[in-house]
């Protein structure tokens, strides 16, 4: 076919041997389009085959699409609408990639490690800040830091290493007690005076379900989730609570000289 | 109720792929080749080879290898290094070079023995030239055979789509040469049945008989901040292979 065969060099792909639907290499991933559609994060595509049209999620025609499967308007921009037919690599940062299969299922995951879904499946917005949930049938691809190690619940995981997590409640926060209920301790734990040891903190699952973790503590750079509607009892939608404490994820810097948390356990 | 689906792949990896004629598990070669005898008594070329992926071997007896400057990270017998100004390629190329923004610092590396060669532990891959062209950006220009001619080529518009400049490298003649990326290269061909368009952020080398052509998707909704997010692409036709790297430049047209 071509006179740029290789003979024990590296792999050429051309359309035919490129895998449908599977990895290439661990760190790169295709996607067989038959007039199909994908949900894409933008700027994850790097080649394709055939006729591919990438189309922003606020084009009109698609609105229908959006409708059914596509529940975060707030983040509408980060996401493109792949269709067409051919076969398209994505990639994202040399991180690894994995597609999962969803059978009537449902899967959290931070928004940044989500590169493509289905539109069988509908993303939601989780309602821990910075994750999205997939709901549904379908397959998805994410990407991590190294390869996806799946646990099982009772588990506490550190907060850089989850990824994500399926069918179980969402986590919840774990301090290390006999660290932080001593006075010395909650001093070293907020300064690091004295030396911390890093893992104070974790979240903890509890229940039937999958947790996903990457091999490594490097967080991917993470697109912004969109603020969610500023409402009384919506988890970080900015109306502050009846007791004016504010979420750890409120986001309000901490001045020089309050003690946090520990002002509240001495009881200023 | 999840299944993980692609824990590891059946295809062979190809950035571990021994090159050509070369005994692959040999550590040090400076022996005869009993594969490939005639590949180092009678052309007397450098013997390129990955040791994993990140780091590069390259056999010498007596010949040349052409790396970037200070790439060398260890040798095991004689070796000289010598840099090259302007590329090796003659006044008239450090001119060029000089004019087209297209720098590459390199050296020239001669001697008998084995030297190793890596860069930022960017993931290496080699390329077998027959004959043809490879066009390459100098900063993803690891090394290349000594016997290979390298000078400079306008791209036009792909190459300011990509924030590299309106040229590029290119490497000719018939040798080895090899190129870094973020993550492992995948080799992709164009033939005339099926052209192939990449991302100009992903894309690091082109080799062989190919027109490109740039194409954008740049409309009113672009402008609106609700654009298709692939906004600049380029197109490739004709008979060839395209290096892409499974992660992203940043370029004008990444936010697009």
């Amino acid at each position: 076919m071509s006179g740029y065969a290789s003979a024990g060099g590296p792999v050429v792909f051309d359309p035919v041997t490129l895998p449908a639907d599977d990895n290439v290499n661990p760190y790169t991933f295709c996607v067989e389009l038959k007039g199909s559609q994908w949900f894409l994060q933008k700027g994850k595509m790097i080649a394709y085959y055939g006729s591919i049209d990438f189309n922003g999620i606020g084009h009109g025609r698609l609105d229908r699409l959006v409708r059914t499967s596509f529940h975060s308007p707030l983040h509408a921009s980060d996401w493109v609408v792949a269709e067409g037919s051919g076969k398209m690599l994505l990639a994202d940062r040399a991180f690894d990639v994995n597609s999962y299969d969803l059978d009537q299922g449902n899967l959290t995951v931070r928004a940044g490690n989500l590169i493509a879904f289905q539109p069988s499946l509908a993303l939601k917005q989780s309602i821990v800040p910075g994750f999205l949930t997939l709901i549904g049938t379908g397959k998805f691809v994410a990407a991590s830091n190294g390869p996806v190690v799946f646990m099982e619940p009772p588990i506490r995981v550190d907060p850089q290493a989850l990824v994500g997590w399926a069918d179980c409640p969402s986590p919840c926060h774990h301090y290390d007690h006999a660290y932080l209920t001593g006075v010395m301790g909650g001093l070293r734990a907020m300064t690091g005076i004295g030396g911390a040891s890093g893992e104070e903190h974790q979240f903890e699952f509890t229940g039937a379900g999958t947790v996903l973790l990457q091999s490594s503590e490097t967080l991917m750079a993470e697109p912004s989730t969109g603020a969610v509607p500023s409402e009384p009892g919506v988890p970080g939608g900015g109306a502050a609570g009846p007791m004016g404490s504010g979420t750890g994820a409120s986001g309000v810097p901490r001045l020089p000289g309050q003690l946090g948390d520990l002002q509240r356990r001495f009881g200023l | 109720m999840i299944r993980f689906v692609n824990g590891s792949t059946s295809v062979l990896p190809l950035w571990q792929t021994a090159p050509l004629g070369v005994c692959s598990g040999s550590f040090s070669t400076r022996g005869a080749c009993s594969l490939h005898p005639a590949a180092r008594y009678f052309r007397g070329v450098a013997m390129f080879r990955l040791q994993g992926s990140k780091v590069l071997a390259v056999d010498v007896t007596g010949d040349a290898v052409k790396a970037k400057n200070g790439s060398m990270v260890a040798y095991d017998g004689q070796m000289a290094f010598k840099k090259l100004s302007g590329g090796g390629e003659g006044l008239r190329g450090m001119v060029t070079r000089r004019l087209t923004g297209e720098q590459m610092t390199v050296m020239e590396v001669r001697g008998q023995g084995t030297c190793w060669f890596a860069d930022r532990a960017s993931e290496i891959n080699l390329v077998a030239l027959r004959g043809d062209t490879l066009y390459v950006e100098s900063s993803n220009l690891l090394a290349t055979d000594a016997g290979l001619r390298t000078g400079t080529a306008f791209t036009g518009l792909r190459g300011a789509s990509q924030g590299n400049g309106l040229f590029t490298t290119t490497v000719e003649g018939t040798g080895q040469a090899a190129i870094l990326s973020d993550g492992p290269a995948v080799v992709l061909r164009v033939s005339p049945q099926y052209p192939l368009t990449v991302d100009p952020g992903a894309y690091i080398a082109h080799q062989g008989n190919v027109r490109q052509s740039f194409q954008s998707g740049v409309t009113f909704r672009t402008l609106m901040g609700e654009g298709g997010g692939e906004a600049f692409q380029i197109r490739f036709e004709g008979d060839g292979l395209v290096y892409v790297q499974p992660s992203e430049r940043n370029t004008i047209a990444g936010d697009l």
